[in-house]
């Protein structure tokens, strides 16, 4: 097979991260049609990773050679079918922003972000690296973040955008962790420490057997599994943490489309897709396996008992991510082939969905379902739209999200078939989560059929921007579908199924022969499909009464993550543990922390180096030097008996004055002249400052003398032992014999010197020369530090005056 | 005054932004006048001696900074605003006094601190930059040697000495914008 090509998979990568550095300016220039620059770079990146089609391979581009990290960029079928998952829906998202997004505010913002988040997800799609796809799925979160508290003065999206970043990036760390973990069991399983998780021979997958074993034997198997398990359901808002998504729909309905339903929640399921070859196992399967049927069914209930249509579909969303991870957790071939189409039919329909939902709050003014009803007249298409994708999302044949679902029936099927005893709880769950996802997909058409209610005004029929994407969406899901009955007559959508097959092979199953059709014999995943369809034709009479049912048991509190998570985040909101101890306001406890905790770090690190203190006996040192220290001694002592500031001030300078003598007669005389000066400007700052300060220091209590005394003992203490230690140090080639050859002018020479320092004030010429780059980031120090003065003294009362 | 209190708390309304300005003694301003230029001298010396003996950039800045702070203290900040500078030298976002504002000194603000150092580090950065001009890496310094001068012989030109002044300028710039606020308050 061809390996993919490296420059375009970087201007795929680089492209939308580009555009959304000129963003802003192209919106400043071609204001709302911002929109459909962001559709074409879309459109590009989707052309290019279509070269890339029938590709597969590894290219990688150094990063930090040091520390053998590489961007590495993998291709194949799954990263394939992600990358034009994110980049095919980006288009039609954007397309249907330009008319949604017309009369929001921070337009802007928006697309700049959107373009980011749209780079970030397709640098997660084509990763290779650990490393790289942490940074890349960490920077989805952040954009995420911004998305959702798009409307940054609602309350109600600043929660919710807090929840989402709270909950998605905790479960990043928890995913480092793991990887972190696999990089050190890699050293060991194969011979050289690599975050390469896909690609070539040295990768992990490549020595996946390996790699088990590795983790078996240092006992990290299952702690891996469950970092890796929280970190896909976070992002994939599994249960328990499926609680941010539904929060999440605050954003613009573009955003709940492209982030929160097709492409980010995806990164989850895309995760464990890429993981299943690595790390498949029997435990692997029960993980996975339980954790997506209970998310699947948990995530339909809570559906019914929506009323917001929005809230409707991210409800669903968590249940039909449920249903992927459960497929990608089943060890069959029929679980990888779940994961794989189904990631595409859930992209198809339920964006669709959710640019209707969208459509209809705009143009009928709510979301809500008790207010809507028999729209199909006002909106035929978008209620066309809405008959494919739902009918999608319900599984009813020959509908595309049915095939995918009888691939799921038939993979717990045949689990339960093979491995018998608890497995046989697998299709009765799975039944039961489809039943309420088929209530609740009908439920949904109510929106369009039915009394038109008499409260609703006039309902506008939508702008093509925003019209146009749902109706391709709705013709590609309707194709896959026909596809499948096609394929019953025995013809098939050859690309679609190749395509497909490519991705199973990307999510570890050897050999797939994918092929999907309508059932023609009663098998038992048919007899599941007609169960699951028959029971919920019966019970959607009842629907009002089984959502209150659901409501009460969402409503007990102990049975709610949100309880947990709201108690969590209020105690930590309230605690004052750290406002006691450390944010106290008070320069004192600032001071104190600050010191201890360096003189802690200075002294360990001494401590782990296993340093040795020099002998005192080689210091030898001249009376003159001794009188002089000895001054400053009884000076230093001085200043802490000083009766008030300006005696104190003056006793200091005592100090300072005799360290610049010291550096006299050490030989230093650019240290001693600028330690004079120094001396003299500072002495002038404080008189200057005086007369702000109390004049008396008022009284001390005894435990704060204490406390104080020990706080400069202790740091007293340190900076002696770190003179000590450094100056201890005789390196076999001291540097400042090179300073010394090389900075005079040496004794022929022509007119100009290039190589030499050429001045006899070796001190300047290291300053100015030698090391003249410290000496520019020291000056620009100086800068900032009077920036910082301005920025303290003036702007403080600035601040207080708004 | 029999009232004042040993703790300054809140500006009183009369607080004016001199130093101390009106309490000093005719023999401290003789001495000023005298000693500051000397200073300004000896700190000129010390900047171009610096690449040969003691001295440089850093010294000769706050050497400098020192000579200004006297006047300062001794002639407060408005003599040095109107009558050296013609400008303010705060920086235009501090909050102006009351019986400043709208005041003709302010209106015709010309320089102030904050822009010295900015001018300081564009100075050193561009003598970096001008190496790179020769095709030699950032900062890269040289050395010549200007033969049979009138007077002088032999005098050694060093590049760094423009690096040495983005220095000394940066630490005038800003130590003066420290001592114009702080003083200010």
């Amino acid at each position: 097979m061809q390996s993919p090509s490296q420059s375009v998979l970087l201007v795929v990568l680089a492209l939308p991260f580009l555009a959304a550095a000129i963003a802003p300016l192209v919106y400043r220039l071609a204001g709302d049609r911002v929109a459909y620059f962001g559709a074409t770079v879309a459109a590009v990146a989707f052309g290019l990773i279509g070269t890339q089609y029938g590709t597969e391979g590894v290219v990688s581009i150094p990063w930090i050679p040091s520390l053998d990290v590489s961007l590495a960029l993998y291709v194949d079928g799954l990263s394939l079918l992600l990358g034009f998952v994110v980049s095919g829906i980006g288009i039609l998202i954007f397309t249907y922003s330009g008319g949604y997004m017309h009369d929001e505010p921070g337009k802007a913002k928006f697309y700049t972000t959107l373009l980011v988040f749209m780079g970030a997800m397709l640098g997660v799609a084509f990763a290779a690296d650990l490393l790289a796809l942490f940074v890349f799925w960490e920077l989805t979160s952040v954009s995420s973040f911004v998305l959702i508290g798009h409307y940054q003065d609602d309350p109600d999206s600043q929660y919710a955008a807090r929840k989402a970043m709270v909950i998605t990036v905790a479960g990043g760390l928890f995913l480092l962790i793991a990887f972190l973990l696999l990089q050190t069991v890699s050293a060991d399983a194969m011979g050289t420490a690599t975050f390469r998780l896909v690609g070539g021979e040295e990768s992990m997958i490549a020595n996946a057997e390996a790699m088990r074993e590795g983790l078996r034997s240092a006992g990290l198997f299952v702690p891996v599994l469950g970092l890796l398990a929280v970190g896909a359901a976070a992002k994939s808002a599994q249960v328990p943490l499926h609680i941010w998504l539904p929060n999440a729909m605050e954003a613009p309905t573009p955003v709940s489309a492209f982030l929160h339903s097709a492409t980010m929640v995806k990164a989850g399921v895309y995760l464990v897709g890429r993981f299943r070859p690595l790390l498949g196992s029997a435990e692997w399967a029960m993980l996975f396996a339980g954790l997506g049927l209970l998310t699947m069914t948990v995530g339909a209930m809570l559906a019914i008992k929506a009323d917001d249509i929005k809230e409707l579909l991210a409800y669903s969303t968590a249940s039909h991510l449920g249903l992927i991870i459960a497929g990608f957790g089943l060890q069959s071939i029929y679980g990888a082939e779940t994961g794989a189409f189904h990631i595409l039919n859930h992209a198809l329909f339920k964006a669709a969905l959710f640019l209707v939902a969208g459509i209809v709050a705009h143009e009928a003014g709510s979301r809500l379902l008790s207010d809507l009803g028999g729209l199909w007249r006002d909106l035929p298409i978008t209620a066309a739209v809405a008959v494919v994708a739902a009918l999608g999302m319900a599984g009813l044949p020959p509908f595309n999200g049915f095939y995918s679902k009888e691939l799921l029936f038939e993979a717990t099927f045949h689990a339960a078939d093979h491995a018998g005893g608890l497995w046989w709880i697998l299709p009765p769950i799975a039944v039961f989560g489809s039943v309420f996802t088929f209530l609740y997909s009908i439920k949904f058409l109510s929106l369009f059929f039915g009394d038109r209610p008499d409260a609703l005004d006039h309902v506008h029929s939508p702008p093509l921007p925003m019209l146009a994407p749902p109706v391709v969406l709705a013709v590609l899901a309707g194709v896959v579908g026909l596809g499948g009955i096609g394929g019953t007559l025995g013809i098939h959508l050859g690309p679609l199924e190749g395509f497909v097959n490519r991705v199973v092979e990307g999510a570890g199953a050897a050999d797939p022969h994918f092929g999907y059709y309508l059932p023609t014999s009663l098998t038992p995943a048919a007899g599941m499909s007609a169960i699951t369809i028959g029971v919920g034709a019966i019970a959607y009479p009842y629907y009002d009464r089984l959502a209150a049912v659901v409501e009460r048991l969402a409503s007990i509190k102990p049975l709610s993550p949100n309880w947990y998570y709201d108690g969590i985040i209020g105690w930590l909101d309230r605690t004052t543990v750290v406002t006691e101890r450390v944010h106290t306001g008070r320069i004192r406890t600032y001071a104190i922390w600050l010191l201890v905790g360096v003189a802690a770090l200075a002294v360990g690190g001494y401590v782990a180096a296993g340093v040795a203190l020099p002998a005192l006996s080689s210091i030898t040192l001249g009376a003159p030097m001794i009188i002089v220290l000895g001054v400053a001694v009884v000076a230093a002592v001085a200043v802490t008996s000083a009766p008030s500031h300006v005696a104190g001030v003056l006793t200091l300078s005592i100090l300072g004055f005799m360290v610049a003598i010291f550096y006299i007669l050490a030989n230093a005389p650019d240290l001693a002249l600028t330690q004079l000066v120094i001396e003299t400007l500072v002495l002038v700052l404080f008189l200057l400052v005086l007369n702000k300060l109390p004049a008396f220091y008022g009284d001390l209590d005894r435990r704060q003398i204490l406390t104080d005394s020990v706080v400069s003992g202790i740091v007293g203490v340190t900076v002696f032992l770190t003179v000590l230690v450094s100056t201890a140090a005789t390196p076999g080639q001291p540097i400042y014999k090179y300073f010394l050859e090389r900075g005079g002018v040496p004794s022929e020479h022509g007119q100009t010197l290039l190589d030499w320092g050429g001045g006899s004030n070796i001190v300047n010429v290291i300053l100015v020369d030698f090391r003249a780059f410290d000496t520019l980031g020291e000056i620009s120090v100086v800068a900032m530090a009077a920036l910082s003065i301005i920025t303290m003294i003036a702007m403080r009362q600035r601040g207080e005056a708004q | 005054m029999s009232g004042e209190s040993p703790t300054v708390g809140d500006d009183e309304p009369t607080a004016t932004p001199q130093v101390t300005d009106g309490d000093t003694t005719v023999i401290a301003r003789t001495v000023v006048r005298i000693v500051v230029p000397i200073i300004l001298l000896v700190a000129i010396a010390l900047l171009l001696q610096g690449h040969n003996q003691p001295g440089g950039g850093f010294i000769a800045g706050v050497l400098t900074t020192s000579g200004i702070a006297l006047v300062y203290i001794i002639y407060g900040l408005h003599y040095v605003e109107d009558n050296l500078l013609s400008g303010s030298v705060l920086p235009r976002s501090f909050p102006l006094d009351v019986d400043n504002a709208g005041s003709d000194g302010y209106a015709t603000i010309t320089k102030e601190f904050g822009e010295v150092f900015g001018v300081g580090l564009a100075i050193a950065a561009g003598g970096g930059l001008a190496a790179l001009v020769f095709g030699y890496p950032f900062l890269s310094q040289a050395v010549v040697f200007l033969e049979h001068l009138p007077i002088y012989g032999e005098v050694e030109v060093a590049s760094a000495l423009v690096f040495d002044l983005g220095v000394y300028v940066v630490v005038v710039g800003g130590l003066l914008t420290i001592l114009a606020v702080v003083g200010n308050e």
